[in-house]
């Protein structure tokens, strides 16, 4: 192909460069103001910051009609794939996609219930608590009920201080979502 | 008489030897010399695709595809269509997941596009300028914007980030036993940090002492100064454009390649820097270009299960 256009031949040399830097500039203002994981998104911050999902998780509960939280931690791949998808990216947006795939799962009561543990502030465990959480697993039938459990999403991020050597859990955002918002369609929601 | 045949005999095995590493030297620069620059960069860019992209189906298919294309018809390498097919599927595959996508994956597809846009060309100098240009273009932006993301981070600054890597992070439990960090340190942070991320657990104060090294801490402030003025030399030698500067540069890149892929298992992004330094070195330093030639070597080499036979020890 022969280009003999001097605009053509400079348009052509810089477009992939201009488009890496609107795509770092862009990385970059979603790392500072949405949270984007520094690692992730198009900049050059792999290994700038602990800013990924090793400090970054998820604690989730299904928020049953009556109140009540039951943690859900044996989730499926696909639930971790959407849910790490929010981790790095994380918007209230993505954190419902996360609940609403978290949610269209089975998830039935395992017949035994499993106490709080105590944990000192050297990872010690000291003692099981009182209060007691079911244990939810996902069954493989359908839902006799199915759109009547909420899902409550619990971002955390970890904070490591090299020089007191403490590593700190602190809560970023909580996301509750409703059976309304998980399982009607968007613009039924919208109408009503 | 025996020792001084002997030492006669190893002194001479030991010139021989030392004539045949000269001539092995001489025979890669020699090499480098008379390689075809876009055709290398293409065919190197190539073997990056295949081996260490995008796990996707869509870009697997089409970075076999494309390499099947290669084996059958060499000439195909030369055509704009090729690395068209290349780039569009790379960034299909970054757009379905773009936040999921590691940063490096990014300088994949720019690189795709640039072979594409270097293959509208016919005449060799165009082609040969805008690849330079790009190279140079990418190698700054890597190294600068890097160390500017880095100088920017408290985690960073602090040496929080390697220390936290080096306790938590399995890809450097190996390192770490290296520099005498004795793994069970790694593993009882797991577990400690366990604790912090379950639901049925109540961690007091959300908080916890971790059982640490003061090697770890060592090594890490080491690591991150190391890492972050190594990155902005390199990126900013670069921006000179001198020989004199960029000699230095392409040392000190070989020696952040040579040195970064064996702790640090992100071989793409060391494969797709060397593919970058040996354009810029091809012609002005060939004694360069060959070692750049072997450090991709060095890159598959690190791939070998060491991690697993220094942690088996």
């Amino acid at each position: 192909m022969i280009i003999r256009s001097a605009f053509s031949r400079w348009f052509l040399t810089l477009c992939v460069p201009c488009v890496a830097l609107l795509v770092v500039g862009r990385q970059v203002y979603l790392s500072m103001h949405y949270g984007l994981s520094a690692w992730k998104g198009g900049g050059m911050g792999m290994f700038a910051a602990a800013d990924e999902l090793s400090n970054r998780y998820a604690k989730v509960f299904l928020v049953q009609s009556d109140g009540n939280r039951d943690p859900l931690v044996q989730l499926t791949p696909d639930d971790f794939d959407v849910l790490n998808r929010a981790l790095e990216y994380p918007t209230r947006e993505n954190f419902r996609r996360a609940a609403k795939q978290i949610a269209s799962e089975n998830w039935i009561p395992a017949f035994q219930r499993r106490p709080l543990l105590k944990v000192n502030g050297k990872g010690e465990p000291m003692h099981a608590e009182e209060k007691a959480f079911r244990v939810m697993v996902a069954s493989p039938l359908q839902p006799e009920k199915p759109e009547t459990n909420g899902i409550e999403i619990q971002f955390w991020k970890l904070t490591y201080d090299p020089h007191t050597r403490h590593m700190h859990g602190s809560l970023a955002e909580t996301f509750v979502f409703s059976p309304d918002e998980l399982f009607r369609p968007r613009a039924t929601r919208n109408n009503s | 008489m025996t020792n001084a045949s002997s030492t006669r005999s190893a002194a001479i095995t030991g010139r021989s030897s030392g004539a045949g590493s000269v001539t092995g030297i001489r025979a890669v620069v020699e090499f480098a010399r008379n390689l075809d620059l876009i055709q290398t960069v293409s065919l190197l860019t190539l073997v990056l695709t295949v081996i260490f992209s995008f796990d996707h189906w869509l870009f697997h298919i089409i970075s076999r595809t494309c390499f099947l294309i290669f084996i059958l018809r060499p000439s195909s390498l030369r055509r704009p269509q090729f690395w068209f097919a290349l780039a569009l599927a790379g960034t299909i595959t970054i757009i379905l997941a773009w936040e999921q996508v590691d940063n490096h994956k990014y300088l994949l597809v720019y690189w795709t596009w640039v072979l594409f846009v270097l293959h509208l060309f016919s005449q060799p100098d165009q082609q040969k300028r805008i690849l330079l240009f790009n190279a140079r273009f990418f190698l700054c932006l890597i190294f600068l914007a890097a160390s500017g993301q880095k100088l920017s981070s408290p985690s960073y600054r602090s040496g929080a980030m390697f220390e936290y890597y080096l306790y938590v992070d399995p890809r450097f439990a190996a390192f770490g036993k290296l520099i005498g960090i004795h793994p069970a340190v790694g593993d009882a942070v797991s577990r400690q940090m366990h604790f912090l991320r379950s639901p049925f657990a109540d961690v007091d104060g959300n908080d916890i002492h971790i059982q640490g090294s003061d090697r770890a801490r060592v090594a890490a402030l080491a690591m991150t100064w190391w890492d972050v003025s190594l990155q902005l030399l390199i990126g900013a030698l670069l921006l000179f454009r001198r020989r004199r500067t960029d000699g230095i540069a392409h040392v000190l890149l070989l020696f952040f390649i040579f040195t970064t892929y064996i702790p640090a298992p992100v071989f793409g992004f060391g494969w797709i820097v060397a593919i970058m330094g040996f354009t810029l070195a091809k012609n002005k330093f060939p004694k360069i270009a060959g070692v750049y030639i072997l450090c991709f070597f060095a890159i598959l080499i690190y791939q070998l299960p060491w991690r697993d036979w220094v942690l088996a020890m």
